[in-house]
């Protein structure tokens, strides 16, 4: 925080005057929301296992004890299925491969499908929602059937047949997923748009001659952003399980790491028969705790930014 | 009053109808459409001539998109799902389904009534004892059941029966000598498989319901009428059962709602972990076969059941909420 409060004048000197008074309001704003955020004693938790986790993805291949954990000729070198041991913090697999090593790498995988698929659907959602709920009417009557016929469906078959019909590698889970979870957005989206389009702060920027962009992109979206901020948080949690789930059920990239592939390789080469307990809880238990992290975080943003409900 | 009621199903069926038109449509769009090649998806790989020319026929493939259309509706709206291409060559969807349709409904119809049931009683009881030992321990629970993934958890469950306790059957929805038993070792057969499929189901919905159930009743709890309620001599389980806990169950129902796809979601990925016999394994074994037809009908039946349950729910919603019968 120090740092960034040295070097932050200096940069926001060169901008231009509007511009400065735009980023001290942003900053304002962040800041009100941190102060409370940071009281919010689950969310600082989920915050704190979020950084760890990201931090561990980051410096993963360094903090690997075992390198390139894909290679198979491990076997020839390791035991298979060996318990849990100083040299195997989290036992090894059943190919000698060490389950501790793997799960740090597979940690990528699972964040940049959480993060890039729920900015997919943040985008979809927000698009909709705010179309809908700014220009209301036939427009608003056709894009929420659209959304609640997409809420209606059951999204774990629509995105088995999604993956099916489009092939089942990387960025296709990435893309159906995000096509997949925009309507929950969508909907808070829209009803928050439709009662920020009633101040009269909108009006009197129409009566000034703006057009429907500049009141959205200037007037609207800053106000909802908090809003699809922290509805995104909960998304990622979603996507990060969608991703396990497609994954373990043999609809990922089998090429790439991630705690879905383990898992999936976990229950299909006999890690239940030989009760190798640390091959499925060392990736299942890093997606539970990272998805415990941002619901924790999802729900204390959510609990700032609709205050109205949990006063009491 | 009765008139309001019996005008607003009208007007649900009204919709409920529309959007299960709009699923036929955008079912036979999803399939026909998006890849490209409808021969790759309708017909079995590798036919000869004569089996190519006897499904052109069946789904009128020469025939303009608009053509095809009509003949798929016309043959949903009769019955006929389409013909299995790889799971089961040349058998009738429809034909198939049956039993894998009644071990689904038997899995996730206990399952929705038990994890209502249980969930509500859990977030009332934790709800009343706010803030003690059994609430915070509760809650604890109910936030890792929320965020455990349902297969993951069917999974370390899965593990642990096969470890601990060999001779409990762990796969299939009924034992190899299952036709051979009298009525009450079938339903003892039955039971028995049945038990850690569905305890694994439940847990996740047990926990999302007793959350909403815990926070809603909390938040009634703390309104001036409960004062009064209390004020005028109510003593406090009375207070609780007939004060509060109506007020509260409108959030509960419209989440319990909510969540009825969500069991059908659920009882995929906990039917395929078991082996159960029910629509999730077909679902899946047809995806492993690419046997197109019928993953494309048991989508389509997978969503008209979430449809229909949406439907209740929603009539459910109206008797519950007096604002409603505007």
């Amino acid at each position: 925080m120090k740092g960034a409060s040295v070097g932050a004048p200096a940069a926001r000197s060169l901008l231009p005057p509007r511009q400065r008074e735009k980023l001290r309001l942003l900053t304002k704003s962040a800041k009100k929301i941190w102060n409370q955020f940071r009281k919010n004693r689950a969310g600082m938790v989920g915050l704190g296992i979020l950084v760890i986790f990201f931090t561990i993805a980051i410096f993963a291949p360094w903090l690997a004890t075992h390198e390139d954990p894909n290679s198979t000729s491990w076997a020839a070198i390791n035991p298979i299925y060996a318990p849990p041991s100083l040299k195997f913090l989290f036992g090894t697999d059943y190919l000698g491969r060490d389950v501790y090593s793997l799960t740090l790498m597979g940690s990528r995988a699972s964040l940049i499908v959480g993060v890039v698929a729920s900015v997919i659907s943040m985008v979809l959602g927000t698009l909709i929602g705010v179309f809908s709920g700014y220009y209301g009417k036939i427009t608003d009557e056709i894009l929420m059937r659209f959304t609640d016929f997409f809420l209606v469906i059951p999204w774990l078959p629509l995105m088995i047949v999604f993956v099916m019909l489009l092939g089942a590698s990387f960025t296709n889970v990435i893309i159906v997923i995000g096509i997949t979870s925009w309507p929950s957005t969508s909907r808070i989206v829209r009803a928050q748009v439709m009662s920020i389009k009633e101040h009269t702060f909108i009006e009197r920027a129409r009566c000034v001659g703006a057009s429907d962009t500049r009141i959205v992109a200037k007037h609207i979206l800053p106000n909802v952003f908090p809003l699809i901020f922290a509805n995104t948080i909960l998304l990622i949690a979603n996507a990060i399980f969608s991703e396990s789930f497609l994954a373990f059920f043999g609809l990922g990239d089998t090429q790439v790491i991630s705690w879905g592939t383990m898992l999936e390789r976990a229950y299909n080469s006999g890690a239940f028969t030989s009760f190798a307990w640390w091959y499925i809880l060392a990736p299942g238990g890093c997606i539970l705790i990272l998805i415990m992290a941002f619901y924790l975080i999802g729900d204390a943003l959510d609990e700032i930014l609709n205050p109205k409900l949990r006063r009491r | 009053m009765a008139r309001d009621f019996r005008s607003y199903i009208a007007r649900r069926l009204f919709y409920t109808l529309i959007t299960i038109f709009l699923i036929l449509t955008f079912n036979f769009l999803l399939f026909r459409v998006m890849p490209g090649d409808p021969f790759r998806i309708m017909v079995p790989k590798g036919a000869d001539e004569l089996t190519r020319e006897h499904y052109m026929d069946h789904y009128g493939l020469d025939e303009p998109l608009i053509v095809q259309y009509f003949i798929y509706l016309g043959q949903t709206l009769t019955g006929h799902l389409g013909v299995s291409i790889s799971k089961f060559p040349g058998s009738n969807v429809e034909d198939i389904l049956g039993p894998y349709l009644e071990n689904t409904m038997i899995l996730a119809g206990l399952g929705t009534v038990l994890s209502i049931f249980v969930g509500i009683f859990l977030g009332r009881e934790t709800a009343w004892r706010r803030g003690k030992m059994a609430d915070r321990i509760g809650s604890a629970f109910f936030l890792v059941f929320y965020c455990m993934p349902t297969f993951l958890f069917a999974l370390v469950l899965l593990m642990m029966f096969a470890h601990y306790i060999p001779e409990w059957p762990i796969r299939g929805s009924y034992g190899d000598e299952y036709f051979d038993l009298d009525l009450a070792g079938k339903l003892w057969d039955r039971t028995i498989h049945t038990a850690l499929p569905l305890f694994a189901l439940v847990i996740e919905t047990i926990a999302t319901f007793s959350i909403i159930t815990r926070s809603s009743l909390i938040d009634v709890l703390t309104e001036e009428y409960m004062v009064t309620a209390v004020a005028k001599g109510l003593r406090g389980r009375q207070v609780l059962r007939e004060h509060a806990m109506p007020n509260a169950m409108l959030p509960v129902v419209t989440v319990v709602a909510m969540n009825v796809g969500w069991i059908v979601s659920g009882s995929i990925m906990i039917e395929i972990i078991f082996s159960y016999r029910g629509l999730g394994v077909l679902t899946w074994d047809a995806v492993m076969a690419q046997d197109y037809p019928l993953v494309q009908a048991i989508f389509m039946l997978e969503t008209v059941a979430v449809l229909i349950a949406n439907f209740f729910a929603d009539l459910m919603l109206f008797r519950l909420d007096p604002r409603l019968k505007i």
